[in-house]
Formats: structure tokens, C-alpha cells, sequence
């Protein structure tokens, strides 16, 4: 290792000439490490924030448990502040966003007939940051005065960080460093991705594959990534001050020394709605994909759905302020955000009705994947309606901070988005193991989580309007809080039901993953590229890159339209649609080589982030090792040889 | 079957929806003194109605969605494999506008009530509103009447947090005059509260390093009670918090007003604003 192979003294270039041929060799746990394969990494990115999930969902189950009953005491007051910030941050940056960038990673390519996304190596870097992050944060359960000293460590102050309880004063301990350190590592992650897949989806698209032959889930995967790169910089401004606040006694939110609370909570919330639609918009996608290839037509009003989901994008910078009418921003400023949170209601609508167009007149083939696709749109609408109520401004003064809000978020986080991405883990599963998920485990499973989902959530409106505000660790049985449990003991239950049903899920996949039904290459009758290649597909997607005539080309291959509209499969042989699938054999094409590097880069991010808090040499370590990871992947030759 | 079981659930949730609406109303198990659906005051009165206002078309196109959904999934669901496929159908403009701007005059029609009651709700109190000078801090309330004067000084009410020796604190009993317009103006001792009685009015955050403002008014006297919608955190202890900064609003007739005020030793400062007997036709 020491000496290159023509005997001279080692380079820099030799160094990483030796390491990539050592890599390219690698097999095992070694070939996951320094993968750059857009399949692994969106793998990588699924099974880990599955894991998260799991963590936040103990987190709900504790809140649950703790709710269930009047005066309970399974958590005190601090205690239950910690878990409660913990289950949303968890939820929404290290859940619901990854799982996304999951489907972005593994679809995206697929569908747009690319080989791997525009730069494979910063993937890496998402992901082994994103990684980085969610290690950090959880990490704070064991912080100074942490588990090991019989406490919890994890911050307590809120998902959303309102200041100036976030402030040293009032949250004393690492908790809330760690938060905020560790979401400025997750947006790194994020804003890396987003400039990703725009540079793919706008440059790596098939010769033939204009912008409006694009599938559905590839336009939502690019408003979506254009929502990220314009939010993230918000929230990482906010995070700065707040750092500055924090750990170097700066003054931006202090209001006793002059600072203005207020300015953290605008540009949490400019930051916060965009991130809403980031939330939502892919799991918005995936629906529009599985709804056509189930009902077997095509999606109602393709320009239309793509439209309103580019407006949504647009209008989302406009509302930001409906969080905010309680603040005191005073009644026109109120009336402005009112009407624009009305008016993000229109294109909204206008997906619901296009979807139920799709399914209307259609052949439906009601496996789990459609079914989650079709309570997504069920769920949804409940959420979407409960949304018009907040532009009710004077009826949201009443409904702002109360059970309603949270019943109203679930409904569209987890009716809306995981819904959606659980019928993408169904729909998609099988091409890329090759095999069918359980359909009797997965319609139990879907089942289970409808009933339970709103078994949970429903009951939460009621107790809103009765008057119970979020975030209390617990509330009394005397005046006040009359006929609050029985409503919450039936939204512990259907916690616990919805609990199940993930227990089901995870036998399904470990069960269907070893044994499952073999998929073949199109197992649902596809419509997009991702069909028209082996199950699993090649490390190089394409033998030849596919020549695209239409939307849903690969349907067009299959089937052609009759004078009345009806298709007519094409007849065998005549496809030139499946040949390319055993030809080639992947011989001759450049594939990016494996590499460390941004594994190390990302590596750094955390040193510097303990740095900060613990000791500041370690930042000087931290940044050292971002620096040899970036002049590395720099250095490193983009092909083989 | 199983499209059968759907329906089955969708109109189970349907019921309960629908049956949580009218129960909320003001049947017994949901009479919660902090229940936003019984007012008892004319800010909570609008703010319900307004809800109210668009409950009734949001449950229509919540039927007509969730119909239409279990609808489709019986008439069009595939009855035997190898169905011949269904017409391909790429969209209709013209009903596609339809569904853009039918609901789009819906909303529009909605924000004309909704603006009138923004600006009548959220306005300024009147100058001659009671003035109350509310502060929060944690995990408790302090009550001033500037208009009053108790031994020299501003009549004020202090609330005691929950402690080691006071298990369920002391909140300080806010009073208020019936059919007279309160004004409460809210700032913050330490961090952000919310200063909320369902049964009087919405919420106002109580932000520190600004004076925010909320008139409400009572109809009949009795005890509202409410508490803080804002989080605030824990004590050191980890004991209490947030869920214990409670609210306690005892409505009186003007007379009785007047007798607590003297109880108190208050007297009106001499440039208050006049008395309620006055303002209260207002």
C-alpha cells in the first residue's frame, strides 16, 4: 500500500488510485460503504429511516400512554417535553423527508431512463450526512445530565424551537444544541439531494422524454427538490442565529436584552409551510403513479395535476403566516394570509378531483398498494378540509395550538404522506427484490392502520374543539377538562392498533423478502420505464438507453389505442419494448466508480457539531476530516481508466 | 367482501363525524368548561358560528369525496381477472375547470364572512373597555386593573405556580364584569404564553418585548375557565410546566363588580374610564 506499483514514491494520486481499485473490489458490507449506486444508497436511505420511524413511533406510544388518562404520572413534565420534541423532529426530518429522498433515489433514474443520477458521489453525501445527523440528534438522549445520569438528555423545547424558550436561560444542558445542530447537518443533506435530482431530472432524462412525457412522481420529485433548495437556507439562517444565541451570546431572539422573538418563528414558519409541501408532494406522486396502473387508464388531466402541483410549490411561500395569527401580527396582515391560505386550497382540490377522475370508469384491481393510494385520498380530503377551517382566521384563534391542529397535520403527515409512501413500498417493492410483497399480510396491514389511524386521529379534533391544547404532559379530571377521556383513551388505543399494524408490515417484508411470490419484470402491469427492466435491475438500469415517444411509453409499447380510445394489446413480438432487457449485458458501460470519500466528508460534520458543544479543538479535527474527504473526492479521477 | 368492508368503515366514520358535530353541540359528556362550541361570550359566539359557517359545506364535499370514493370502488372495481381493459380516458378540460374554479367561488364566498368577523374580532378594545393588564409567566398568571386603585397602587392579582408545598397551584381569579367590554393587553415575563378562555374569545400569545391586545366580553356570570395554549417549557424539577398554567375567569354582574372591587379595597383611579352602567348598551 505504502509503494505504487511502479515502485515510486507514493502520490496523493497513487493513494487514491490504489484506494478506488481496492473498491471496486470490495464485496459484502464494504460494497454498501462506498457505494455510489442510486439503487443502494435509496435502500440505504429506506431501510434507516425505517428505523428512525420505529424510534418516533415508541416516542408517540409513550405520549399516548401517558395521555391516555387523566393525571397520569408514566412521565413527568420535563420528561414528557423531551419525548413530545423528539417524536417530531424524528417524524419529520429523519421520517417522512428520508423515506422520500428513499423513493426519489430508487425511482427517479428508473423512470426517466438514466443510469444513476447526475452526481452520484454527493448522493453518497446526502445520505452518510443525513445518517450523521439523526445519529447526533438521538445521540442527545445520552448528553450531559442524559440517560446515564438518570435523565433524559434530548431536547425538550419543541420540534419547532420557538425562541426564547430554546434560549440557554430556559433550556439549560446540550438538548437543544444538539437539535439544532444536528438539523443543520440534516438540511446539508437535504440541499445536497435537492440540487441532485433537479440536475438529473432536468439533464439525465431519456433522448424523447420532454418535460410533459415526465411520470408524475419525477415533476413532484422536482418541485419538491426546488422547495428544498429555496427552504433549507431559511431554517439554516434561523439555526445559525440560534446557534450564535446559544453557544457565543449573541442577541437575536432575547427580548429582555433587546432581541425579538418573533423573527425565529417567521422564518421557522417560511422555512416550516414549504417544508409542509415537501412533506406531501412526493407521497402525492407515488399516488399518481399507483392510481393509474390499478384502475389500468391513465391519470385524468395529466397537465393539470402537473400544474397544480407546481402551483402548490409557488403558493406555499405565501401562507407561512397562517401559523402565526395568535402572535399578534395584527388584522390585515391576518386577512392577507387568511386569503392565501384559502386560495392554496383550489389546486389542492384540484388533485383530489383528478385522482377520482382516474379511478372513475376504470378496472380496479384493489391490491394493497391501491389501497393505500385510495385512503391516502380519503385521509387526505379530511386533512385538506380541515385546512380550509384554519384560513378561517377568527375560528382559528380558537383552533390554533389545540388537539384540532394536531389532528389536522396527522391527518395529512401520516393519512397524506405515509400512506403514500406505504403504497409505494408496496407498488415498487418488487422491483427491487425481485418478489411480490404478501398481498393478504399487506391488506391486513393496510386494514389495521386505517382503523387505527382513525381511531387515533379523529377523536383528536373533538378533543381540539373541546378545548385541550397540544403539548400538556397531562390534564386534570376537574372543571375544565370535562369528557376529555374518553376521547383520549380511544386515540391511545388506535396508537397501539397502528402499532400492530407496522409489526405486521415488518413480518410481510422479512417474510416476503426471503420467500415472496417472484415478481418478474413487470409484475403490475406497469406503465413507466422502471417496468421495462429486469427485476432487480442491473447495476446499470439500461442495457440501452430507451428511446421514449410518449407518456407512459412503456404502456405504448404494450397496448395501442383503437379508433374509440379502447387498447388493443400490441401482438408478441411486434413490441420493441423488452428486447433490450437481455441485450447488452451492461458490457462497455461506464458506471461511477465506488468511492469513501463522501463518506469521510460527512464524517467531519458531527465532529465539528460535539465540537461546538463540548470542546472547540474538535472542531478543528471535524473540519480537517471534511477537508481530506472533499480534497479526496476532488482529486479522485470521475471514471475508470 | 372486501369492498363491502370498506364501505362499512368509511360510513362508520361518516356517523362518527357527523355524530361529533351534533354532540358537540352541548350534550352532557361534551359540556367541558373550556368547550369552544358553547360560548359564552359574544367573541366565541362569532368565532363558533363562523366555524359553524364552514363545517356544513366542508361535510358536504367530505360526503361527496368519501361517497364518490366507496362509489367507485364498488361499480368499477375488476370483477375477474383479465377484464378487459377500461376506455382510456386522458382527461376532460372542460371538467377539469369545473372542479378548479367551482371551488374556487366556494372559498371565495366564504372569505367575505370570514374578513368582516377578522376585523371585528381581532380589532383594538374600545377606549372605554375595562382595561386588564395581563401577564404571564411561568407557570402562572398576574392580573393588573390600571383603572383601579388599591392603597395607592394598581389593583393587581398574583397567581403562585405549582410548588412542592402547593401541589395544584393557586391560580388568581380574574374578575370580570358581565355585558362590558374587557380589554386584556398580555406581555410576557419570561417566554411566549397564550392567553386563551374558549368560552370567551380565541387566543392571544403573550410574546415578550410586545404589548398584544384582545377584547372579549361575558353574557352571564359564572367561573370560565381556560389555560395556557402557548408552550412554555418545564420547571427545574421537571414537575410541572406548561399543562399547570391554568386560568380561572369569574364573570359578575356589574354589582357584584363593584362589590368584589370593594372587598379588595379598590377604588377607581381618578382618570378610569366611567363605569359600566354606561358603556354596557355599547
Amino acid at each position: 500500500m505504502a509503494m505504487t506499483a511502479t515502485g515510486g514514491p507514493l502520490t496523493m494520486a497513487d493513494a487514491i488510485k490504489q484506494i478506488r481499485a481496492d473498491a471496486a473490489t470490495y464485496r459484502g458490507i464494504w460494497s454498501w460503504i462506498a457505494t455510489v449506486d442510486h439503487k443502494r444508497i435509496g435502500v440505504m436511505y429506506g431501510v434507516t429511516a425505517f428505523i428512525f420511524f420505529l424510534f418516533g413511533g415508541v416516542e408517540a406510544l409513550l405520549i399516548r400512554t401517558q395521555l391516555a388518562a387523566a393525571d397520569q404520572t408514566l412521565l413527568d413534565a420535563d420528561q414528557y417535553n423531551r419525548i413530545f420534541t423528539m417524536h417530531g423532529t424524528t417524524m419529520v426530518f429523519l421520517v417522512i423527508m428520508p423515506l422520500s429522498s428513499a423513493f426519489f433515489n430508487l425511482m427517479v433514474p428508473l423512470m426517466i431512463g438514466a443510469r444513476d443520477v447526475a452526481f452520484p458521489r454527493l448522493n453518497a453525501f446526502s445520505y452518510w450526512l443525513f445518517l450523521a445527523g439523526g445519529l447526533l440528534l438521538n445521540a442527545s438522549f445520552f448528553a450531559s445530565k442524559g440517560i446515564l445520569d438518570g435523565e433524559l438528555g434530548a431536547p425538550g423545547a419543541g420540534w419547532f424551537g420557538y425562541a426564547p424558550l430554546t434560549l440557554n436561560t430556559y433550556s439549560p444542558g446540550h438538548g437543544v444544541d444538539y437539535w439544532m445542530l444536528s438539523l443543520q447537518i440534516l438540511g446539508i443533506a437535504s440541499l445536497a439531494g435537492g440540487f441532485n435530482f433537479i440536475v438529473t431530472i432536468l439533464n439525465m432524462r431519456a433522448p424523447g422524454m420532454t418535460l410533459f412525457r415526465m411520470p408524475l412522481f419525477v415533476w413532484m420529485t422536482l418541485v419538491t427538490s426546488f422547495l428544498i433548495i429555496f427552504a433549507m437556507p431559511v431554517i439554516a439562517v434561523a439555526l445559525f442565529e440560534l446557534t450564535f444565541d446559544r453557544l457565543f451570546g449573541a442577541n437575536y431572539f432575547n427580548a429582555s436584552a433587546g432581541g425579538t422573538p418573533l423573527l425565529w418563528q417567521h422564518m421557522f414558519w417560511l422555512f416550516g409551510h414549504p417544508e409542509v409541501y415537501i412533506l406531501i408532494l412526493p407521497a402525492m406522486g407515488i399516488v399518481s403513479e399507483v392510481l393509474p396502473t390499478f384502475s389500468r387508464k391513465p391519470l385524468f388531466g395529466y397537465p393539470f395535476v402537473v400544474f397544480s402541483g407546481v402551483a402548490i410549490g409557488f403558493m406555499s411561500w405565501g401562507v407561512w403566516a397562517h401559523h402565526m395569527y395568535t402572535t399578534g401580527l395584527g388584522s390585515v396582515a391576518n386577512a392577507a394570509f387568511g386569503v392565501s391560505t384559502i386560495m392554496i386550497g383550489v389546486p389542492t382540490g384540484v388533485k383530489i378531483f383528478n385522482w377520482m377522475g382516474t379511478l372513475w370508469g376504470g378496472s380496479l384491481r384493489l391490491t394493497t398498494a391501491m389501497l393505500f393510494s385510495i385512503g391516502f385520498i380519503a385521509m387526505f380530503t379530511i386533512g385538506g378540509l380541515t385546512g380550509i377551517t384554519h384560513s378561517i382566521v377568527p375560528s382559528d384563534y380558537q383552533q390554533q395550538d389545540t388537539y384540532y391542529i394536531v389532528a389536522h397535520f396527522h391527518q395529512v403527515l401520516f393519512g397524506g404522506a405515509l400512506f403514500g409512501l406505504f403504497s409505494g413500498a408496496y407498488y415498487w417493492f418488487p422491483k427491487f427484490s425481485g418478489r411480490l410483497l404478501n398481498e393478504g399480510l399487506g391488506k391486513l396491514h393496510f386494514w389495521l392502520m386505517f382503523i387505527g389511524f382513525n381511531l387515533t386521529f379523529q377523536p383528536m379534533m373533538v378533543l381540539g374543539l373541546l378545548g385541550m391544547p397540544r403539548r400538556i404532559d397531562t390534564y386534570g379530571s376537574g372543571p375544565g377538562f370535562e369528557g376529555w377521556e374518553i376521547w383520549n383513551m380511544m386515540a391511545t388505543t388506535g396508537a397501539f392498533i397502528i402499532a400492530l399494524s407496522i409489526a405486521v408490515f415488518m413480518v410481510n417484508f422479512v417474510r416476503s423478502l426471503r420467500g415472496g411470490e417472484e415478481a418478474g419484470a413487470d409484475p403490475w402491469d406497469g406503465r413507466t420505464l422502471e417496468w421495462a427492466i429486469p427485476s432487480p435491475p442491473p447495476a446499470y438500469n439500461f442495457a440501452e438507453i430507451p428511446q421514449v415517444r410518449a407518456l407512459d411509453d412503456f404502456w405504448h409499447k404494450k397496448y395501442v389505442e383503437d379508433a374509440t380510445g379502447r387498447p388493443v394489446p400490441v401482438p408478441a413480438g411486434a413490441s420493441n419494448g423488452h428486447e433490450e432487457d437481455e441485450s447488452g449485458g451492461g458490457h462497455g458501460i461506464h458506471l461511477p466508480s465506488p468511492s469513501y470519500f463522501p463518506l469521510i466528508a460527512a464524517i467531519g460534520f458531527p465532529l465539528i457539531a460535539l465540537g461546538l458543544m463540548y470542546d472547540h479543538a474538535l472542531v478543528a479535527v471535524g473540519a480537517a476530516v471534511v477537508l481530506v474527504g472533499l480534497y479526496g473526492w476532488v482529486l479522485e479521477p470521475a471514471t475508470e481508466e | 367482501m372486501r369492498a363491502h368492508r370498506a364501505t362499512l368503515l368509511r360510513l362508520t366514520a361518516v356517523a362518527l363525524m357527523i355524530g361529533a358535530a351534533v354532540l358537540l353541540s352541548g350534550c352532557e359528556p361534551f359540556s367541558s368548561a373550556q368547550n369552544t362550541f358553547s360560548p359564552g361570550g359574544e367573541v366565541a359566539e362569532k368565532q363558533k358560528n363562523l366555524f359553524l359557517l364552514v363545517l356544513w359545506p366542508a361535510l358536504a364535499i367530505f360526503v361527496l369525496v368519501q361517497g364518490g370514493v366507496i362509489y367507485i370502488m364498488f361499480r368499477y372495481r375488476q370483477r375477474r381477472e383479465g377484464e378487459p381493459l377500461p376506455l382510456q380516458v386522458h382527461g376532460s378540460p372542460r371538467m377539469e375547470l369545473a372542479w378548479t374554479v367551482a371551488p374556487a367561488i366556494l372559498l371565495a364566498i366564504i372569505a367575505v364572512p370570514t374578513l368582516g368577523a377578522l376585523f371585528d374580532t381581532g380589532r383594538k378594545p374600545h377606549d372605554d373597555a375595562l382595561r386588564i393588564d395581563v401577564q404571564g409567566q411561568r407557570f402562572t398568571w398576574n392580573y393588573t386593573y390600571p383603572g383601579y386603585l388599591a392603597d395607592g397602587a394598581p389593583l393587581q392579582l398574583f397567581g403562585e405556580p405549582v410548588s412542592e408545598d402547593q401541589p395544584q397551584g393557586k391560580p388568581a381569579e380574574l374578575h370580570i364584569p358581565t355585558g362590558r367590554e374587557i380589554g386584556i393587553y398580555v406581555t410576557a415575563a419570561d417566554v411566549i404564553h397564550s392567553f386563551w378562555v374558549p368560552k370567551l374569545a380565541g387566543k392571544i400569545d403573550v410574546v415578550p418585548g410586545r404589548e398584544n391586545y384582545l377584547w372579549l366580553k361575558a353574557d352571564k356570570p359564572g367561573t370560565y375557565r381556560g389555560q395556557c395554549a402557548e408552550f412554555c417549557g418545564a420547571s427545574e424539577d421537571g414537575k410541572t410546566g406548561h399543562s399547570q398554567m391554568r386560568l380561572i375567569v369569574v364573570a359578575e354582574s356589574p354589582e357584584d363588580f363593584e362589590a368584589w372591587l370593594e372587598s379588595q379595597g379598590a377604588e377607581p383611579a381618578p382618570d378610569a374610564p366611567p363605569a359600566a352602567e354606561e358603556t354596557a348598551g355599547e
